[in-house]
């Protein structure tokens, strides 16, 4: 079946989101908000984002993978932002595996082989 | 010297290893055993290895070895394997230590001392209404999500250092190659210059029936997913009185059956000590008596469990039923089938330990060892990554450092914790004599304890002095709260050949335990 991307906005979106596909794999990358020319305030993000779209056939059959943007930069900073406070998020960009401690932060999603591993380790 | 393979090329590799000394540091300096084979002006075929190093497990000593080879350059692999626990569990890579040991221990240790402190936060003035309550289940979701963090942080971390890693077993099938085997059972060879055995230990299980089928261990424990219930702890070592520990501190019914004494090559004053303040504190004792059968009333998460037990003084026989039956009798080395025998690596048959020199090589030069393994030496974590990181700097960085495996500290972490370094009193007295040594002691009640109205005569310290040699501090122990805390700085001391004297002159800080 492969996998499908869901594209969400904001923590309540993204819960809801993860809500719906219990059961499989679920991958998410989470990214600074993007201008009205698609630029995200977060340069790591920009630099991320291609990397992690590379290695996205990695991911098991049946994998949602969600591509949530956070917000803006305020609200990011907010150390009581509710994706700091429910998912333990500490920078942009994150990639992880939904449910599970495996994650992947900042220049740490720069590594294609370290996305690689987080989509095919079991 | 005993080498097996006396009819491959690279017998005169180890030929002029053990024999000219200075080509050889160069020789590895450059890591090449075609150069060093060139240096003797042998024209065989050179041998080039699939590694510089390969690591048959994952734990403490194995990962601090990889990674500091890693340092250097080497092409190093890391074999970790978790074979199954007879009820079927497993865990992740980073060894005994960080999956089913130190870690978890630690913390459900301190879920206990949590427990213990709410109910003197009431002495304290806190107020609430409600009784506190444990769920097992929470505390050990969020342990095996800590530990799961670990697991996958040494992957990222083999991974950035460029250390190969296979979650497969392996074992030698001849000179220089091991073959690893994959939980599917795919097979695959691999070769390397030199291997490091870190295979730890596993838990001992009884030989009575029932024991595989009704009993877990520290293996099952940290990741039993219900409540263990009212349980039966059969063992006196750290491992089963720290369980015992935390178990009834938790509000647990426990019970601790004992062959004969506890904390067997421990000072033994402390630990009647220890065991007198568990038993005061609800824990039950069934001394001198080993279990003979244990057998299966009700099915259940947990279930009913019938435990006949004998005497090993007279021939009296006792029936118990608990809910769990933690078994912690002992560990056994991962030796006996790695295929040790494959390449001449001499064990110990008795106790399946591997006896090395003092820089960690076995018998055979280009194999070496490190951790709960090796004979006569400490188990402990701290212990097997230093002796794995000096290990490597003498290979690969020219270093020449060994591991002082001498005045090392431990501490346990039953309910009231203990620490120390260096002698017990009955070590010290077989080895320099009654008359030589002198023990200053001391019973001490925490500050903290005294407005909960807790134990004033239970918490002692102890210093062993050897009269001889400027009444220098031999030995240290101390029963208290943060012994591991209290212990850390007065090993550095003994290290540095403190004396009473010097003792008796640092002021102490005021109001702590360990001014005592």
């Amino acid at each position: 079946m492969g996998w499908e991307e869901k594209q969400v906005r904001g923590y309540l979106e993204f819960a809801q989101t993860a809500q719906r596909y219990h059961g499989r794999p679920i991958f998410a990358l989470f990214c600074g908000d993007k201008d009205a020319e698609g630029r995200s305030w977060c340069p790591d993000c920009v630099t991320a984002e291609p990397i992690v779209r590379k290695e996205l056939h990695n991911m098991p059959d049946e994998s949602v993978f969600i591509y949530c943007l956070v917000g803006d930069r305020a609200y990011w900073k907010d150390p009581n932002n509710e994706f700091r406070k429910n998912l333990k998020l500490t920078g942009v960009p994150t990639l992880l595996k939904y449910g599970t401690p495996q994650k992947l932060v900042e220049e740490e999603c720069f590594k294609a082989e370290l996305v690689r591993m987080l989509f095919t380790e079991d | 010297e005993v080498t097996a393979e006396t009819s491959q090329p690279v017998v005169f590799v180890q030929e002029k290893e053990t024999g000219d000394h200075e080509k050889t540091l160069k020789a590895q300096k450059e890591g090449k055993p075609q150069k060093l084979l060139e240096m003797n002006e042998h024209t065989l075929v050179p041998h080039s290895y699939d590694y510089d190093l390969i690591v048959i497990g994952g734990g403490s000593g194995g990962l601090a070895a990889a990674k500091e080879a890693a340092k250097y350059d080497k092409k190093v692999m890391v074999l970790d394997f978790v074979t199954p626990t007879p009820l079927g569990n497993s865990w992740g890579l980073g060894g005994t230590c960080v999956n089913v040991g130190c870690i978890p221990k630690k913390l459900m240790h301190q879920a206990a001392l949590l427990g213990q402190a709410l109910q003197d936060s009431r002495k304290f003035g806190w107020q609430f209404t409600e009784e506190v309550k444990h769920s097992w289940m929470t505390m050990t979701e969020a342990v095996q999500n800590y530990i799961g963090s670990l697991n996958w942080g040494y992957r990222v971390a083999l991974r950035e250092k460029k250390v190969t890693y296979e979650n497969a077993y392996g074992e030698f099938v001849g000179p220089h190659t091991v073959k690893a085997t994959n939980k599917r059972g795919a097979e695959k060879l691999y070769t390397a210059e030199r291997f490091l055995i870190a295979t730890g230990e596993r838990p001992r299980y009884l030989d009575i029936p029932g024991d595989k089928e009704y009993c877990i261990s520290s293996d099952d424990l940290f990741s039993l997913p219900y409540c263990p219930g009212k349980t039966l702890v059969v063992g006196a070592s750290y491992v089963a009185l720290e369980c015992a520990g935390f178990l009834a501190g938790l509000g647990l019914d426990v019970t601790v059956m004992v062959r004969s004494i506890l904390l067997r090559g421990f000072d033994q004053d402390i630990a009647n000590k220890i065991g007198e303040y568990m038993e005061e504190h609800g824990i039950n004792f069934i001394r001198e008596f080993v279990p003979v059968k244990v057998e299966q009333i009700e099915e259940g998460t947990p279930g009913r469990l019938k435990v006949t037990a004998k005497s090993t003084k007279e021939n009296q026989i006792i029936e118990g039923e608990y809910n769990t039956v933690l078994l912690a009798i002992g560990r056994d080395a991962c030796t006996r089938k790695i295929g040790l025998d494959k390449v001449g690596v001499k064990i110990n048959e008795k106790t399946g330990k591997i006896p090395v020199n003092d820089e960690e090589q076995t018998n055979v030069p280009y194999i070496y060892a490190v951790g709960d393994i090796l004979q006569d030496k400490l188990e402990l974590t701290p212990v097997a990554i230093q002796a794995g990181r000096l290990l490597v700097q003498r290979l690969y960085a020219g270093a020449n450092i060994k591991c002082d495996y001498v005045n090392v500290p431990t501490t346990v972490f039953t309910p009231l914790e203990y620490g120390a370094c260096g002698y017990s009193e009955e070590s010290a007295v077989e080895k320099f004599g009654e008359e030589n040594i002198e023990v200053y002691h001391s019973h001490f009640w925490p500050l903290e304890w005294t407005v909960p109205s807790r134990d004033n005569n239970k918490c002692y310290a102890k210093i062993i002095c050897n009269i001889q040699d400027n009444e220098r501090v031999i030995g240290f122990h101390v029963l208290g709260p943060n012994a591991g805390e209290v212990t850390q700085g007065f090993a550095t001391a003994i290290k540095c050949g403190m004396t009473k004297e010097q003792l008796d002159s640092t002021i102490g800080i005021h109001p702590v335990c360990a001014e005592v």
